[in-house]
């Protein structure tokens, strides 16, 4: 209860703070969309020299790339740890946080929020239910419902998995550029992992399990029951992922060695 | 000149120091190529060859563009944001140096680096797993030295241009990503610019953006041959020399804006 | 009751040391050097509730890494730590809630924001009612003087400005125990002054427990009756600050400058019986002697010495506490522990 008061309470901090730098925000937006754009005109250049990716047609693949939007774009409201190392860690930042009454992920969690990162859930939206009528899939009842779960499934993967990198600062002094190539990494869950051999495949399921953000919930909208097993175990390993990495958290931030020095 | 060198060697070895980057930097770069491998394997789907490129010399293409990109690519536009916003600027001036050789020297050092501790490694460990072309013939590798040292100044310029945008505006994280993403598309790192419909590829062609990644990468794979790379290359110099104007002129207004509004 | 209760304290890090040059650097890609180095080095101390006690050291000597295990934001390598009755490091949520800590170099408030906005956010983190914040916090923003820097962002204070703020913001909860941790580096004597005398009032009112870190001896003096000195990971001193003075301030100097011309070996031989050492600054013609603390032999130097010659000028110097200790750490101390 206290920790969803004080969610609202830095919200609004947030928003009094960026509505003064109006500019700043619409960059940001534009910027992000420019993001989404890219990704989406590489999928349209690569069908036009190609009718199916390994018997995926452009449309599902298009819906797959929406779908990821949207749990990639809650991630990146709430996440923003790629520059934890040099924010927290070597200007020493965690001292302050670790001072404060509330879990220190949190914090950070609180004071790094973007939440104009947000309107590429919008995108995401926009992007599947384009593709889906294209595609002329139904909305059953129970649909809105499993979204949700995996959505926020899919965060928890992202999340997890950044969180465990972010550790990595406790124990060594690496500079955390292993981020921005991460980030590339999670982009190959946005496609059909069938189409990897076996060991990527393992990677993108069980060890990076970025698969779980884009193609394995999706396939469950777009009907291909083959991997409805993989669509339900989605929450699970979100959240088996999460709990590993607030665990790991907690063990390192015992052995913070502070700031200087 | 032997400030400019002692520069570099510093750089080198600020990135030796951080190894455990480097050790998962290669692994991550060898996953990133896998990854990409498949993934045009399965757009070829069969088919032995898309825009003139065969699936190997596909493979190819993108193991070297990634590889290209390690050595031109930097941060620089960032570091000079924080420098100008942290107000340090005004004390590299007074350095006797040329502040924008010096950040490009910066820049080159990091490449460098990782050109031959990480892309280099990196290549070897990718060519043993997969399928890839590599030319005996020492004119393209060559051809492709000066083309991806071309591609660096390139994109450097870009950077400096980015990096002194903080003068002019306050925050410009959201420009510099923009142009980050802008770059990728537009050099043909993602695609060969061959790819794209003809309209694009008109547009493209006026643009210095396919300066940094399609022409060394078409190079090495071959894509580009004979008086193709020798135009590649007056290419890629013709806008090294275009872009020194923009670069020099919007650095005289702003050392100007920084006297006026000190710093 | 012990707000603090500190045993065999210790804090170990691993020093790395890099090769040198390229192969060096190189090298050390695959087995780096390093060895263990104690920042902190099993020590002891326990403070009571009220006390204000100041906490000394050169840099490195581990003043901070002592603060940071106190707060709860390192764990400690061995012993214990018993704050407020609690472990800070395992119970720091709840720990936390109980202390107040202001970095000097460091600040505690969202930059962008206002002052105000930053102390209503504090004040939901810390779970203060409107009652308490009230009551406590329009206290705290008068003698500070805050109510005209409410409304402006923090970005745009000056640093007097804004350590008042800290200082504010690091008692919003009205914590029995307040770390300070150089709170008044680089601040004019004016706003030392204000900051001193506040924190004297708020310990008399609330009976706060305050532990302070700072360059500037002249806080402590104005408001420790207490030093923890230490050197090296050790306390090589902790007692009350006048017997440090009484026990290493080396005497009494008593400077003469003469209208006629004088002479050393004349004063010397005038002096002769009693224990002292004269010294001369040729180029000013001052003329001073150095006594132990025996008033005595301060006043018989004086009267001889007027005797024998018109003065011009008499100082009596005693050595400041920093003058003491700096001449404790020079003469690489007394016995440690």
């Amino acid at each position: 209860m206290f920790y969803i008061s004080m969610f609202f309470q830095y919200v609004a901090q947030y928003m009094k703070t960026r509505l003064e730098y109006r500019a700043d925000l619409i960059v940001e937006i534009f910027s992000d969309l420019l993001f989404q754009a890219v990704n989406l005109i590489f999928i349209l250049v690569v069908f036009d020299h190609t009718e199916f990716l390994n018997g995926w047609s452009r449309d599902e693949i298009i819906f797959i790339y929406g779908f990821f939007l949207v749990p990639y774009a809650l991630f990146s409201s709430f996440f923003n740890i790629w520059d934890f190392n040099e924010r927290y860690i070597v200007k020493g930042e965690l001292d302050r946080i670790l001072t404060r009454p509330i879990h220190s992920l949190f914090q950070i969690i609180l004071e790094r929020m973007e939440l104009e990162s947000l309107f590429g859930a919008v995108t995401g939206l926009a992007v599947m239910f384009y593709a889906g009528s294209r595609l002329g899939l139904e909305v059953s009842w129970s649909d809105p419902l499993l979204f949700v779960v995996f959505v926020l499934g899919g965060v928890l993967v992202y999340a997890g998995i950044f969180v465990m990198i972010a550790c990595i600062s406790f124990w060594a002094d690496a500079r955390t550029s292993i981020m921005p190539m991460m980030y590339n990494i999670g982009n190959y869950g946005r496609y059909p992992v069938d189409i990897y051999n076996n060991v990527i495949r393992f990677v993108l399921t069980w060890i990076l399990p970025f698969a779980f953000v884009g193609v394995y919930p999706a396939a469950y909208f777009l009907g291909r029951d083959e991997w409805y097993g993989y669509s339900f175990l989605t929450p699970v390993i979100g959240l088996v992922f999460f709990s590993l990495s607030v665990f790991i958290w907690n063990e390192g931030v015992k052995r913070y060695r502070g700031a200087g020095n | 000149m032997d400030k400019y060198i002692e520069m570099i060697r510093i750089r080198f070895l600020m990135m030796l120091a951080y190894r455990t980057n480097y050790y998962t930097g290669i692994l991550i770069y060898s996953i990133n190529i896998g990854a990409y491998y498949f993934l045009w394997n399965a757009i070829y789907g069969g088919k032995s060859e898309i825009e003139g490129l065969s699936a190997i010399q596909m493979t190819t293409y993108v193991a070297v563009a990634w590889m290209a990109r390690a050595f031109y690519f930097n941060n620089i536009d960032r570091e000079m944001a924080t420098e100008i916003k942290e107000g340090k600027v005004a004390v590299e001036l007074i350095r006797p140096y040329n502040y924008l050789g010096m950040k490009t020297m910066q820049g080159l050092g990091e490449g460098i680096f990782r050109l031959f501790f990480f892309s280099m490694p990196g290549m070897v460990i990718v060519a043993l797993i997969f399928p890839i072309e590599f030319s005996a013939d020492a004119a393209t590798w060559g051809l492709f030295a000066i083309s991806i040292v071309l591609s660096f100044l390139i994109n450097t310029q870009l950077n400096l241009l980015t990096g002194i945008t903080t003068f002019f505006l306050y925050n410009n994280t959201g420009l510099i990503r923009a142009k980050r993403v802008l770059i990728d598309l537009f050099s043909g790192l993602l695609l060969p610019i061959s790819f794209f419909p003809g309209w694009a590829q008109e547009i493209m062609g006026f643009l210095p953006f396919q300066g940094i990644s399609y022409i060394p990468s078409m190079i090495f794979t071959n894509g580009f041959t004979g008086s193709e790379a020798v135009e590649g290359l007056i290419i890629q110099a013709a806008w090294v020399l275009i872009l020194v104007i923009p670069v020099q002129v919007l650095w005289v207004i702003a050392k100007k804006q920084l006297i006026i509004q000190g710093g | 009751m012990n707000a603090i209760e500190v045993n065999g304290l210790r804090k170990e890090f691993k020093a790395y040391s890099s090769r040198s040059g390229l192969s060096g650097a190189f090298r050390d890609l695959f087995t780096r050097n390093y060895k263990i180095v104690p920042a902190v080095n099993d020590i002891n101390f326990t403070v009571k509730q009220g006390e204000m006690v100041g906490y000394i050291g050169e840099n490195g000597a581990g003043k901070s890494t002592t603060i940071k295990m106190l707060t709860g934001i390192l764990t400690p390598t061995s012993g214990s730590v018993i704050v407020n009755g609690m472990n800070p490091h395992r119970e720091r949520e709840r720990f936390v809630q109980t202390i107040g800590v202001v970095f000097g170099q460091r600040s505690q408030l969202w930059w962008d924001i206002a002052v105000q906005e930053s102390f209503r956010l504090l004040k939901k983190v810390y779970k203060v009612s409107d009652a308490d914040y009230n009551e406590h916090m329009d206290h705290v923003i008068k003698t500070l003087d805050l109510e005209p820097l409410l409304d402006k962002p923090v970005r745009k204070l000056s640093l007097g400005q804004r350590m008042r703020c800290e200082l504010a913001a690091a008692l919003i909860h009205n914590p029995p125990l307040l770390f300070l941790d150089e709170p008044t580096i680089g601040l004019d004597v004016l706003v030392k002054l204000k900051i001193r005398e506040f924190l004297k009032e708020i310990n008399e009112k609330y009976n706060t427990t305050i532990l302070l870190t700072t360059h500037d001896l002249t806080d402590i003096e104005a408001l420790c009756e207490r030093v923890v000195m230490l050197d090296e990971g050790n306390i090589i001193y902790d007692g009350a600050l006048k017997s440090l003075k009484e026990r290493w301030g080396e005497g009494k100097e008593i400077s003469f400058e003469f209208l006629e011309k004088a002479e050393l070996n004349h004063l010397e031989t005038l002096t002769g019986d009693l224990d002292i050492k004269w010294e001369l600054d040729e180029r000013k013609q001052i003329f001073t002697a150095v006594t132990g603390d025996d008033e005595e032999i301060v006043s018989q130097v004086i009267a001889r010495t007027v005797a024998a010659y018109k003065v011009r000028d008499v100082k009596i110097n005693e050595p400041s506490t920093e003058e003491i200790i700096r001449n404790i750490y020079d003469k690489g101390m007394l016995q440690h522990g």
